[in-house]
């Protein structure tokens, strides 16, 4: 029931809108459309619209020499996503230059470039990559090999089909979106990497490898270095085969090394490892999640709503997110996320225990960083509330809750809400009767009234004691 | 073209299944030189050298060693020294110059190692690897290590460590501490101190002689002005009290005003009456 119910929701949402959450047309770039059969299933997998998870992209195939091509017109995107496959021309004329790509990056457009070592990648490419801080070989062409892990069945002899256990995430509190391992299926994933190249990645936070290469493997050049490696590329876990770079306006480029990968005859292939047994491949869902990734069909976070509300006895219940706070006032701070998983959207859940949303409360410099703790009470189908109780700080001025949550493959979050923090007012502090150190002034002012008063009686209604004196005679 | 080729490579496989479990690859000769010092240490493919091979700051590390494939010297394609940081994991790849014999020399100072195996606390491990095409195993054997000893001149090599995303420390602002009192003992001694002082000064007086005798003569004289003009005094503490208890400055200046217009005008008569007194000579 519930497949049918989920199918029947994707067909409705493709006739309405995208099922990727920034839009469904995407520009193949290739030099000849006939070149599309041996990609026939994943580019099927791209518009499905039959089964599950559907996707339904709308695919337009452009040669990179056609004249009507155009990126943006009157400045707007006309396309949500770009799909560069090996192409034989040196550069990429005048309609999609390093310029209008990263124009395309910065308008939120999704780039999935795939290169091949048969191929010289264009010169357009790889100055977008250079761009991003990810280099490829010097003369444009690389060739992988591995001569420990290799597919005994389709290169026994030059050893560049690499064969590769599906990527698990490198770091425990990075959410796994590639390695395909779950409850019902715990047995490693084999990928196969034919003819690929290999890029090295700079150090910058917003690059992350999906894809490395085993130690073993190295990139050289299969032209200038038949005999021997005298200049290394790059070798072993630098050289990424699959990588991602997230702008900070959460638009994805991605660089898959070995464009074969994604062929017909790699989905569901077997490959043969030295010890000789022989593997399904994982190539045709490894494709399917990386494309997913870069064109925002995974790894998508949403803010819902954010809610910060004063946390006191007595405090009025229907007021939040209010301009002003006391100092040491409590305050609970809630925010509401969400994450796109294919075809809807679901509570966004932390890998556990490794993981977590911060929260600051910041002028200039955080006061407060802590850490949001999921709230059942607001959570939905659809969206986890996070939220914290914390006391606003003993220092009065402008400030800022302030979550700024980026990890590697999951869209950016910056949410910052100011809030003016006054100090104590003059008839807010304690009265001085309940502080006990003010108890001898307080009698002190009391001794001084009745003082007072009675000297007042004294001085005007006593009368002089001793002998009646003459007015206006001093005595002497 | 790709007729042949795919023959070729059914041949070779046709080969390989032949001679997959035959050959592999290894070497022999291996020799390692610290250069100044000048004792080689030879290295073996099976048994890793025991102790660790020390690199000084102005040493030359030299390896040599001859390629062979099933005991023939030969050319591999991939021959490289690879020096392993174990605590991060950090690898580094030096490839080997190799002659058609299968002589290979790679020189290391400590100019070509990047920083993070500088800073490494613990030797490095170091493989060699030789592979290459066709059927023939490969060899990756870790032979010896590397304990790299810094000039203690230099500062040592720091290692600035990436910015990636993920969680950061959490801060938790220190309030300023409240207000204290001294213990209540204390401060209801001091008051009482304080309050206790009231009767001596009213005792001090009456032994000095204060009195009201001259109560039922004023009042007989001035009833009135009298009545009002103590009592706008007491008033005006009261004033003091409400403001100091709930009334805020506004409230509180309009009945000030009020109360001292009173104590004006009953005041001048009622000490008017007290001057009289003292032109009577009653009092001084």
């Amino acid at each position: 029931m519930r497949p049918l119910r989920s199918l029947l929701a994707c067909l409705f949402a493709a006739g309405v809108s995208a099922l990727s959450t920034s839009g469904n047309r995407l520009l193949v770039i290739m030099d000849d459309v006939s070149e599309k059969e041996s990609y026939s299933q994943f580019l099927g997998d791209l518009e499905s619209l039959s089964y599950l998870p559907c996707r339904g992209f709308q695919l337009s195939f452009e040669s990179p020499k056609s004249e009507s091509l155009s990126l943006f017109h009157l400045g707007e995107r006309t396309y949500d996503h770009l799909l560069f496959f090996p192409t034989k021309t040196k550069g990429l004329g005048p309609n999609l230059t390093p310029n209008l790509l990263v124009d395309f990056v910065n308008a939120k457009g999704n780039i999935l470039v795939t290169l091949s070592s048969g191929t010289t990648a264009p010169t357009s490419l790889i100055s977008l990559l250079n761009e991003l801080d990810i280099q490829l070989p010097a003369d444009r062409t690389g060739l992988v090999v591995d001569h420990f892990n290799y597919d005994a069945s389709s290169s026994p002899d030059t050893h560049d089909v690499l064969v590769l256990p599906a990527p698990f995430p490198v770091r425990p509190d990075v959410k796994d979106f590639f390695s395909g391992a779950d409850v019902s299926s715990p047995s490693e994933k084999v990928l196969a990497f034919p003819r690929g190249v290999g890029a090295t990645l700079g150090n910058g936070p917003l690059l992350a490898p999906i894809l490395r290469a085993p130690r073993t493997a190295y990139s050289y050049n299969p032209k200038e270095q038949k005999e021997t490696v005298d200049d290394l590329f790059a070798a072993g876990e630098q050289l990424a085969l699959v990588a991602t770079f997230q702008a900070r306006n959460s638009a994805r480029v991605t660089l898959v090394g070995s464009a074969e990968m994604l062929q017909d005859k790699w989905f569901d292939a077997e490959v043969k490892t030295k010890e000789g047994k022989a593997t399904k491949t994982f190539n045709r869902e490894f494709a399917k999640r990386v494309s997913g990734w870069t064109f925002n069909e995974i790894g998508v976070l949403r803010v819902n709503w954010i809610e910060h509300r004063l946390d006191e006895p007595g405090a009025p219940n229907n007021v939040s997110n209010p301009k002003i706070y006391r100092v040491k006032n409590d305050v609970k701070y809630t925010i509401s996320l969400s994450e796109y998983s294919w075809t809807a959207w679901q509570p966004f859940t932390l890998p556990p225990d490794s993981d977590e949303i911060q929260l600051e409360f910041s002028m200039l410099s955080p006061f407060h960083r802590l850490a949001l703790a999921p709230d059942a009470s607001l959570s939905s189908d659809t969206a986890t509330a996070y939220s914290v109780r914390f006391k606003v700080p003993d220092r009065h001025g402008i400030f800022n809750f302030r979550v700024s949550y980026k990890r590697p493959f999951l869209s950016n979050v910056e949410e910052k809400n100011t809030v003016s923090v006054r100090h104590i007012g003059h008839d807010e502090w304690p009265r001085s009767w309940a502080i006990s150190g003010a108890w001898p002034w307080m009698s002190g002012i009391g001794v001084t009234v009745v003082g007072w008063l009675a000297f007042c009686v004294i001085w005007m209604f006593s009368a002089p004691v001793g002998p009646k004196v003459e007015v206006g005679k001093k005595t002497q | 073209m790709r007729l042949t080729h795919s023959v070729a490579s059914a041949l070779l496989l046709l080969c390989a299944g032949a001679a997959q479990a035959a050959t592999s690859w290894g070497f022999d000769e291996g020799v390692i030189q610290v250069v100044p010092k000048k004792a080689g240490e030879v290295i073996k493919e099976r048994t890793p050298l025991a102790k660790p091979v020390t690199l000084g700051a102005t040493d030359t590390l030299k390896l040599s060693l001859t390629a062979k494939d099933n005991g023939i010297g030969k050319r591999p394609h991939q021959a490289f020294l690879l020096l392993q940081e174990s605590n991060l994991g950090v690898e580094a790849p030096f490839p080997l110059t190799v002659k058609e014999s299968g002589k290979a020399t790679v020189q290391i100072t400590q100019k070509d190692l990047p920083v993070q195996l500088l800073a490494a606390e613990e030797p490095l491990k170091a493989s060699i690897v030789l592979a290459s095409f066709g059927s023939a195993q490969g060899y990756n054997g870790q032979v010896f290590e590397i304990k790299v000893e810094l000039d203690p001149n230099l500062p040592p090599p720091t290692r600035e460590a990436p910015v990636r995303y993920g969680k950061k420390p959490l801060i938790f602002h220190k309030f300023n501490p409240d207000p204290k009192s001294p213990p209540k003992v204390v401060s209801i001694f001091f008051a009482l101190a304080v309050i206790a002082c009231l009767p001596v000064l009213l005792i001090s007086w009456l032994f000095l002689g204060a009195n009201i005798k001259h109560l039922p003569k004023a009042l007989s004289a001035a009833p009135v002005s009298h009545a009002v003009f103590f009592g706008s005094i007491v008033a005006m503490e009261g004033v003091f009290f409400m403001y100091y208890t709930s009334w805020n400055l506004f409230q509180t200046l309009p009945v000030i005003a009020a109360v001292a217009v009173v104590t004006v005008l009953s005041g001048t008569k009622a000490l008017g009456e007290v001057q009289s007194r003292r032109l009577a000579g009653d009092r001084y």
